[in-house]
């Protein structure tokens, strides 16, 4: 025993002494991630754009010179420039490799007294149908704040691109593409947030609730007031405003290593159900609704008494209002209001009127009794349970009496039939939605299918609600002409509008009339170009759902005028797992063609 | 059909990856009530909100002159400053509960003001038609009208 003890000894030393020889814990993953390294084909790469975030002129690329200049930094007297790395010095005093204390700053410290950082909440805001730039939603961070009163005096914090002055050009998309616009932070106060999105935009908020310890939300606030002064190049699909996130999460706690799921597209929710799938790190979920959303629950909740006297009030008619009992106008008069704000937000009032709507509404609300009977309201479909974002499926059918296998695959996102809990309603994005055949008869393989995008939203039309419905097409597809059964490629483009009309929760009619086009060398002219109308049918239940659909095109040329009847009815194994049947017929040229398929979809 | 493929794909790709971008804006003075402040350039300004994402709101805070905007986006200063940010950013909201005395908005001005809540609610809501006396009002009316009601 004696014997072993020295050998024991001499083992810790040993230890120690390797331990000392390695200069700099550069490779700590906390470092790592404070300096937004991620590792590429040829070793560690900074993703901040500013040359001001690295201090080394090597630093982004090295991490150990950039934690050596760091180190020196906070050995110098450039207190200016201490003062924007408040993270980087809790990280090298937690090392010991920091003994000045750290000055102080006028700015960061008027920064932490205005925001007064309680905790930290992750925000996504739904889908946005009528801007190309929030289809996908957005995400964004609150600092909640300490101060008295309630979290509308919380603060938001959003990463998105400068691109003002180019909203209109048609570059946008190409320089998003690139990388031209830079990427920025800013700060707003929470009640901002709201008005921009549940007010003006009418989207839902979900507010997720971070468990963070009391040093994490220090170092968090910290490193935003580090990264807040930076502009990195915005990408579009990758280093978006939902990417930055994931990098500012991990740099706080390096061991959520969300970035690393993030390689190739960043879709905000996608990035909503990382954070929420890591293990403690969402407390608790809050739910804001959209302004619109909260006035139709209301208006669900009247009697029809009170609905009259609604769509009196809107009109400034309040006769039929003094009919009610005096403890029902309260919550009818709030609707009304609500209902008068939406319509000037939309367009839909001049000021003027506005105004005077508003203040006779308020007036008569403040003279009716005190106190409401209409429920909040306070539930919604959570986006994170929503299935994901990437799907494949495998299927069999047969056209025309010849069978062929299917395989689908369909990197973003959703469309009718998908299952859709957690997402808008009657919305559809369907982008890069590809399929290849094999036929049995002639044992040949084809790609059937390129469904470059197709955007939808149906919205239904009410007495209270109008909005367009309408649908973006554009496709490659292999296509048969019927007078010679010669096949070929066409690209398929429509452009289409109409509206929508729910029978009830679970039925809705819809009918578009669209501008079609057609371009491929396999077309007698090359071309064509016609109109189009359809009328459909969308049925949605819990566990299923149906769309129907008739649609005639005109055509400048035969070979376009088609008459096409599509029926897809989908029935959900799980949250992520479906099973699909497509019919459909079409008739050209006198001639018939009849498809049936099924298929077993899968997403990921 | 190499070339229609190319064309297309490179067309669609372009179209839809404009998606997740997020437009910003320079200020940091958001959007603000829109009820009572009626500048004429209001409504293409909500236009832009709507078509592009951008927030293009720069013109609020100069044209209301006595606006309490921060120009670093931040809630701050002392209570007062606080108060007629708030409300000038929240006019709307606060109309509706102050006649209906309970909501969001009076919770959080009793904070702001180190008031008890009831009583801010109770008294916004006995007097509501001295802080909105006619469809005209403004921000800095409705919040000197405010300060007085609660320090009676």
């Amino acid at each position: 025993m004696k014997k072993f003890l020295p050998a024991v000894g001499l083992w810790f030393l040993l230890c120690t002494a390797a331990y000392a020889a390695e200069p700099l814990p550069a490779d700590l993953p906390e470092w790592l991630a404070l300096g937004h390294y991620q590792k590429g084909w040829f070793g560690y790469v900074g993703t901040i754009g500013s040359d001001n975030f690295y201090l080394s002129s090597e630093g982004r690329k090295n991490p150990t010179k950039e934690l050596e200049a760091t180190i020196a930094l906070f050995q110098s007297n450039d207190t200016e420039k201490q003062c924007l790395f408040p993270a980087r010095y809790m990280f090298l005093k937690k090392y010991g490799l920091a003994s000045a204390p750290f000055p102080s700053c006028t700015e960061f410290e008027q920064f932490k007294d205005d925001l007064q950082p309680a905790g930290m909440t992750l925000l996504f805001t739904d889908a946005y149908m009528n801007n190309s730039s929030s289809l996908f939603g957005h995400t964004l961070l609150r600092v909640d704040t300490a101060r008295k009163g309630t979290q509308l005096l919380a603060h938001g914090i959003n990463y998105g691109a400068w691109t003002q002055g180019y909203e209109n050009s048609f570059l946008y998309a190409v320089y998003g593409l690139a990388g031209f616009y830079p990427g920025g932070y800013t700060v707003k106060p929470y009640y901002d947030i709201i008005n921009t999105y549940n007010n003006i935009e009418n989207r839902d908020i979900w507010e997720y609730n971070l468990n963070l310890t009391p040093e994490e939300l220090d170092l968090f606030v910290a490193h935003i007031w580090e990264v807040g002064q930076t502009t990195t190049p915005y990408y579009f699909f990758t280093q978006n405003c939902s990417y930055m996130l994931m990098e500012l999460f991990d740099a706080v706690r390096p061991t959520l290593k969300l970035a690393a799921d993030f390689r190739g597209q960043t879709i905000p929710l996608d990035t909503i159900k990382a954070v929420n799938a890591r293990k403690d790190l969402v407390k608790s979920v809050n739910y804001r609704p959209s302004r619109q959303r909260k006035i139709r629950y209301r208006i669900k909740q009247m009697n029809k008494r009170q609905y009259d006297a609604f769509l009196d009030a809107i009109k400034l008619d309040l006769t039929s209002m003094q009919s009610l009992p005096e403890a029902e106008r309260a919550d009818v008069l709030e609707t009304a209001y609500q209902y008068v704000q939406y319509q000037y937000v939309a367009g839909d009032l001049a000021l003027k009127d506005y105004r005077q709507k508003s203040f006779r509404l308020l007036k008569a609300r403040n003279q009716a009794a005190a106190g409401q009977k209409f429920d909040e309201l306070k539930e919604g479909q959570n986006p994170v349970l929503s299935h994901d974002s990437m799907m494949a499926s495998f299927g069999v059918g047969v056209q025309n009496g010849d069978f062929f296998e299917q395989l689908s695959f369909r990197p973003a996102y959703h469309l009718v039939t998908d299952r859709g809990y957690g997402f808008l309603a009657g919305a559809e994005i369907n982008f890069l939605d590809v399929s290849f055949r094999h036929y049995d008869k002639h044992d040949k393989y084809v790609l059937d299918k390129l469904n470059i995008l197709q955007l939808s939203s149906f919205s239904p039309i009410d007495a209270v609600f109008q909005a367009v419905s309408y649908r973006i097409g554009l496709d490659v597809s292999r296509q048969m002409n019927p007078k010679n059964e010669d096949e070929g490629y066409v690209l398929n483009g429509n452009v289409g509008g109409g509206g929508t009309f729910a029978l009830n929760d679970y039925l809705w009619l819809y009918g578009l009339s669209s501008v079609e086009a057609a371009y491929g060398g396999f077309l007698p002219n090359n071309q064509w170009v016609g109109v189009g109308l359809a009328v459909g049918a969308l049925v949605s239940f819990d566990k299923a759902a149906l769309q129907a659909e008739v649609k005639k095109v005109f055509a400048t040329d035969r070979i376009g005028s088609v008459l096409q009847w599509r029926v897809t009815a989908d029935y959900y194994l799980s949250r992520n797992r479906a099973l699909e049947t497509v019919f459909a017929y079409t008739q050209n040229y006198g001639q018939d063609q009849t498809e049936v398929s099924v298929r077993l979809k899968q997403y990921f | 059909m190499n070339k229609v493929l190319v064309a297309s794909l490179m067309l669609g790709t372009t179209l839809v990856l404009s998606a997740p971008v997020q437009a910003i804006d320079s200020t940091g003075c958001g959007l603000g009530s829109m009820a009572w402040r009626g500048q004429s350039g209001i409504l293409p300004q909500v236009a832009a909100v709507t078509t592009n994402g951008t927030f293009g709101t720069q013109t609020f805070g100069i044209t209301f002159g006595t606006s309490g905007c921060d120009p670093n986006g931040r809630v701050t200063g002392g209570t007062q400053k606080m108060v007629l940010a708030f409300l000038e950013n929240n006019l709307e909201q606060f109309a509706m509960d102050a006649a209906a005395g309970q909501g969001e908005t009076l919770t959080t001005l009793a904070g702001i003001m180190n008031m008890d809540e009831k009583t801010v609610a109770e008294k916004t809501y006995q007097n509501f038609a001295v802080l909105f006396p006619n469809e005209n009002v403004d921000a800095v009316d409705v919040t000197l009208k405010f300060y007085q009601i609660m320090k009676a």
